[in-house]
């Protein structure tokens, strides 16, 4: 009842004087949305990225070395290693990736003439997987690799318009692999579908197809290699459990979960925005702290006597104190509401520009939504209200009742 | 002879001022019985409206106590205090200060709605105050779009709102009219007749006169107390 009426009183001063209310709301409008946006850029890359990793379902990695993935050493009888990793209780799924650099028939002749394009070197990431397994692409289009499994191939969308190529086409490819003399003989696929591979970027050429045909284009029948294993771990076991499993098994492998590869980037590469988006963060909330303690305090001094009065007849200086602190709550709740679909639409925008920035992959974004940012969101905003109140509470806490009622007469 | 509803003993306020302290009040004692009509009089400066502050439990002595319905005022916290301004105590300003956001109805309303009566009953007594202090028609009226006699009774009105038993007006028609200060004098006659203890700081002769009790100040001293 007592917080009711004081609601009640505050939002009769925030309305009596709507050229400053709305210049409060609109600054803490503002102000908001570009704390909104620096906490959903604070860990943006971080989810986005962890996104990307986890598509198909795969929580870890086995590699021959600790080297960075496709540069390092392959996995040697990959087929018999992902079956005895996939015996292990603690993993549900196994998948083999090798990928291989291959160039479209006609578009090697095209690149030897010097015609390429700058951007656009021609050059073709194919990735091999066990067609048996969860795919690590999605289908957009048409169908997975394992309707023709000795020649089937999925492209992405780019690919597919350099090639001209569409479900059914005929595409001839030349494996690069290893030293340029030994060219391996080329090889014909069928495109079974359009898919979206995870680590795209825009100007991306991929193709994915089975294991056996990625080796086929380096003219390798038997070798059994993969650059890596994915792995998913048990529903409620967790990664680091499997990956404690395949490492008993297997100390030589280098076994890492998606967790310990987002956690080394949110250290090492993404740090740079977290750090700039703190800063940012902090200015941001200062000036928001900053509009609404000038704010509160010019208007509880243009207010005085009135808030004398109150105390006169009777209000307890509990509940004059109280009302400010509502005003600053109304004030910065209606501008700290309104701030977060303009923060929605600025981040969508600003995000646009940043991705803009070559060799992002398609799918990730640098800010991200999570309800963690909202909460955060809210705690500090409600933090700057409290602050921006605590001086003109302390003026009002303070009043001397008879002493201003005296000076508003003589003034 | 009536219990005392407030009970001034030898009080003093001092002002310590840069330029050298000021004292308004200076061992001053006086006690108002309930149902009481007094008038303070005295030359500008004497210390009239710190003595009504310090009455009223707006203000705090610098020295010697004040007793308020035999409780002193000194050792109460600031939520005791206020619940006597609020219940027991009405004050009427010579500026009137009502609340300009307010309705002449919402600021007689204020107060009663600040001491938790029922919404029902809160209706009626305001009705019946404005009806009361003849402004039942201005109910809907910012101060801004009354007079100046009127926003006194719109003031008058609240001070009672919570049916106090003690009326503190410092030249409540200082503002005012002769006609419309008779008006607001009419009725803090009335106030008294209907029980109220009331006490009036004027520097209208006229007006003081209607109180059978005349307090004269000088220099922050009670010089005279005299009842007809
Ligand atoms: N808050 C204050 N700070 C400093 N001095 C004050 C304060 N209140 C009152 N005084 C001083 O105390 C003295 C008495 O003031 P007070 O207002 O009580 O006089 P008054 O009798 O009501 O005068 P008036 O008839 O002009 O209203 C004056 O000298 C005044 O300057
Ligand atoms: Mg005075």
């Amino acid at each position: 009842m007592t917080g009711l009426r004081a609601l009640r009183f505050a939002w009769l001063t925030i309305v009596r004087q709507p050229a400053r209310s709305v210049l409060g709301i609109l600054g803490v409008a503002a102000v908001g949305a570009l704390l909104f946006d620096m906490l959903l850029l604070s860990r943006g890359l971080v989810l986005s990225f962890r996104t990307l990793l986890d598509a198909g379902g795969f929580d870890a990695r086995v590699l021959a070395t600790d080297m960075v993935p496709f540069s390092g050493p392959r996995l040697d009888h990959a087929s018999t290693l992902a079956a005895a990793i996939r015996a292990l209780p603690e993993v549900a799924a196994v998948q083999q990736v090798r990928t291989v650099r291959a160039t479209a028939g006609d578009r090697s002749v095209a690149s030897a003439m010097g015609v390429d394009d700058g951007e656009d070197d021609g050059e073709i990431e194919i990735v091999g997987t066990d067609i048996h397994v969860h795919p690590v692409w999605t289908i957009a289009e048409g169908r997975d690799v394992a309707e023709d499994p000795a020649n089937g191939l999925v492209i992405n969308r780019h690919l597919a318009e350099t090639l001209g190529a569409k479900p059914g086409s005929k595409v001839t490819l030349r494996g690069r692999c290893g030293d340029e003399a030994s060219m391996p003989p080329p090889v014909t696929f069928i495109v079974t579908g359009i898919a979206t591979f995870p680590f795209d970027t825009p100007g991306d050429d991929t193709a994915g197809t089975s294991i056996a045909s990625a080796a086929r284009l380096c003219g390798e029948r038997d070798a059994d290699q993969a650059d890596m294993l994915l792995v998913r771990s048990r529903d409620g076991v967790g990664a680091d459990t499997a990956a404690a499993a395949i490492h008993a098994r297997r100390p030589d492998l280098h076994i890492v979960t998606n967790a310990e590869i987002v956690d080394q980037f949110s250290r090492l590469q993404f740090s740079y925005f977290r750090q700039i988006s703190s800063v940012l963060a902090t200015v941001t909330l200062f000036f928001g702290f900053l509009l609404v303690a000038v704010l509160l305090t010019v208007s509880v001094n243009q207010h005085l006597g009135e808030i004398a009065t109150l105390r006169a007849i009777g209000l307890t200086r509990a509940r004059v104190v109280a009302g400010i602190f509502w005003e600053s709550v109304v004030m910065v709740g209606t501008g700290g509401v309104l701030a977060v679909p303009i923060g929605f639409v600025v981040a969508a925008w600003l995000d646009r520009i940043l991705r803009r920035l070559p060799g992002i992959p398609t799918g990730l974004h640098f800010f991200v939504f999570e309800p963690r940012a909202l909460g955060l969101y809210v705690v500090l905003l409600s933090a700057a209200a409290l602050a921006a109140a605590a001086y003109p509470m302390r003026i009002v806490a303070g009043l001397p009742i008879a002493g201003t009622l005296r000076q508003e007469v003589v003034s | 002879m009536t219990a005392p509803v407030v009970e001034a003993r030898g009080v003093s306020r001092v002002f310590p001022m840069q330029a050298g302290a000021v004292t308004a009040l200076a061992d001053v004692s006086l006690r108002v019985s309930a149902g009481e009509y007094l008038s303070i009089v005295g030359p500008s400066g004497c210390g009239k409206s710190t003595l009504l502050h310090v009455l009223g439990c707006v203000d705090v002595p610098t020295a010697g106590a004040l007793r308020f319905q035999d409780r002193d005022v000194a050792t109460l916290p600031d939520a005791e205090r206020s619940r006597l301004r609020l219940r027991e105590i009405g004050f009427v300003f010579q500026r009137f200060f009502l609340l300009p956001m307010l309705t002449a109805w919402e600021n007689v309303e204020l107060p009663q709605a600040e001491a938790g009566i029922a919404r029902a009953e809160r209706r009626a007594r305001t009705a019946e105050l404005l009806d009361y202090v003849g402004l039942a028609a201005r109910a809907g009226h910012r101060p801004s779009e009354l007079s100046g006699g009127e926003m006194q009774r719109v003031a008058i009105a609240r001070a009672l709102a919570n049916r106090p038993r003690l009326l503190l007006a410092d030249e409540p028609t200082g503002e005012l009219d002769q006609t419309t200060g008779g008006q607001v004098a009419d009725l803090l006659d009335r106030l008294h007749g209907d029980g109220t203890a009331v006490v009036v700081v004027t520097h209208d002769a006229v007006m003081a006169e209607r109180a059978p009790r005349l307090v004269h100040m000088r220099d922050g001293r009670i010089v005279e107390d005299s009842t007809r």
